[in-house]
């Protein structure tokens, strides 16, 4: 059986004006299962930003087979969802008003987008601020707006691209507790972009470990600490030999 | 070493802080008008010491009166009605021409770098001076004078919404798109909403040339309007009333000025700061 998201040989060459070339993915590939929480780590640079925008259907590859549900990506569609890591927030909107966008794009009556916004406001814990403005919230608090912008739509898939990496270390940690807490509750499936090799391990059932670009997938680690996770587990041996293993792998790629 | 932990202050309530007095909360605006009535009174206390010579320059309490008096006759109310037509027709022409202009300046790249050194010479250039021939072209009604205040005031409209669609945020387009917004939506969703503040920052600006536009248009070829009055009430030596006049020129152009920068506060209050 293919599995849930698929990439085959995936290639993108950038061809910017003014400049020469730059080949951003090469030979890709990629298997996701329904409803794993899967990261991805890479050098900066290598395509891991490229790769979850072909597959939110924002860019077009040169060449090779990407599919969801067997079928291949056309172009964006409400089966996918994007956490940007620059929040990505209407600042003329309400914290209401931006997680209703993707439902009010999709046409949804005023009454049941209402109905949405604040069941998700309530889960990612923003009751009270509805009515605030982006430029008034704290980047923690913008981030949670645009996880329940991404849930509002009720993707599939969530896609998040360094989402916490603009957020202080304390913040940050919290996050990604209320993140898994939020995974557990909407059973999602999850594509994690993240420099940090922690926070990978900490969220996720197999971790990819990409090349320098132009990028592909090196070695994929599977992450077998139980579930509910806690923050002691950070801590532990078993999380401590994963640390290493999966930066023996990284540090390769890596060129300052 | 054993953790230690410290002992916790009661701390007060956020509103419990003291509030600001009128004038801490004002000063801004206070400081502002003293400063005009201090210009009023060191004018008026210099002719304590000069020698006043009505033919050549007025004081204060002169021009107050003098006003008073157009007000009371309903002159003044006569002259602006007829100054407001042009500006009304040639005001709005700027807007709906300069936004347009503006707007394909920014999304069609190559149109953009064609337009933009010639927008900036003639927004650089004394455009007033080309009022007499103007006035010849389109005769000296609404039209002619409407076209003066359409050309001084066009400019920061076309740069505005220029730089406005210029700084349209690739990543909002990108999120539009991503949650299935088609090509209508990212105008409505994103362009719309971010060039907007742009548009009114440029009127802010207009309005200023504009009136002077008026002045120009009038000063020129006129037998009706403000600007007619300030050129007549100078022949005939009138200058309290000349001073009045301007006086309430430059009253509306603050009103305006300050309506607009008012209304940009409250309806983008993610711009404030900015
Ligand atoms: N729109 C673009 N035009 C040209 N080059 C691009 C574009 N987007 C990304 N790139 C280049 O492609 C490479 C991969 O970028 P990206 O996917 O953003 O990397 P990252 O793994 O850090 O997210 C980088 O070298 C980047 O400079
Ligand atoms: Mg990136």
């Amino acid at each position: 059986m293919p599995a849930y998201i698929q990439g085959r040989n995936v290639n993108l060459t950038f061809r910017p004006p003014n400049r020469g070339p730059v080949r951003a993915l090469y030979g890709f590939d990629i298997d996701v299962n329904e409803g794993e929480f899967l990261s991805i780590v890479g050098p900066s640079g290598c395509g891991k930003s490229t790769f979850l925008n072909v597959l939110l259907g924002l860019i077009r590859p040169d060449s090779g087979d990407l599919r969801m549900h067997g079928k291949p990506i056309a172009g964006p569609g409400t089966d996918r969802a994007m956490v940007f890591q620059e929040f990505g927030l209407l600042p003329w909107r309400s914290v209401q008003h931006n997680i209703e966008l993707g439902l009010e794009l999709k046409g949804v009556p005023t009454e049941t987008r209402h109905n949405v916004s604040q069941h998700f406001i309530e889960m990612v814990g923003l009751s009270g601020f509805e009515g605030h403005f982006p430029h008034e919230l704290s980047g923690g608090m913008k981030q949670r707006v645009g996880l329940a912008r991404a849930l509002a739509t009720d993707p599939d898939v969530l896609l998040m691209d360094e989402p916490f990496a603009a957020l202080d270390a304390q913040t940050r940690d919290l996050m990604q507790v209320e993140l898994l807490r939020i995974w557990q509750e909407a059973r999602k499936t999850v594509l994690f972009v993240t420099h940090q090799i922690d926070e990978a391990i900490y969220l996720s059932d197999r971790v990819m470990v990409m090349t320098k670009r132009p990028g592909h997938a090196k070695k994929i680690f599977p992450i077998e600490l139980p579930r509910p996770r806690d923050y002691e587990m950070r801590v532990t041996p078993e999380f401590n030999d994963l640390k290493l293993e999966i930066w023996h792998a990284l540090k390769d790629e890596i060129t300052i | 070493m054993t953790d230690q932990t410290l002992p916790n202050p009661a701390v007060p309530a956020d509103d419990a802080v003291t509030r600001e007095t009128f004038v801490e909360r004002y000063r801004k605006p206070l400081l502002g008008a003293l400063a005009v009535l201090l210009f009023f009174i060191a004018w008026q206390a210099v002719f304590l010491v000069v020698p006043f010579n009505a033919l050549f320059i007025s004081k204060p309490n002169l021009i107050f009166s003098g006003l008073a008096e157009l007000v009371v006759s309903g002159e003044l109310w006569a002259d602006l009605a007829v100054s407001a037509v042009p500006f009304l027709y040639g005001f709005t022409a700027a807007v709906v021409v300069g936004v347009t202009i503006g707007i394909v300046m920014g999304w069609r790249v190559r149109v953009g770098y064609a337009l933009d050194p010639l927008m900036t010479v003639f927004y650089a250039s004394p455009l007033v001076a080309l009022a007499p021939l103007l006035i010849v072209f389109f005769g000296v009604g609404v039209s002619g004078k409407a076209i003066i205040i359409f050309l001084l005031s066009i400019f920061p409209f076309i740069f505005n919404a220029y730089a406005g669609v210029r700084a349209v945020d690739r990543l909002l387009i990108n999120v539009v798109r991503s949650l299935g917004g088609k090509e209508k939506d990212l105008y409505l969703k994103v362009i719309v909403p971010s060039v907007l503040p742009y548009i009114v920052a440029g009127a802010r600006i207009a309005v200023g040339r504009g009136l002077i536009g008026v002045l120009v248009g009038e000063f020129f070829a006129a037998s009706e309007g403000i600007g007619y009055a300030i050129a007549k009430f100078g022949d005939l030596f009138a200058l309290d009333k000349m001073f009045a006049c301007i006086l309430s020129v430059m009253i509306i152009a603050v009103v305006l000025t300050e309506g607009i920068r008012w209304a940009e506060r409250s309806a983008f209050p993610w711009r404030v700061g900015q």
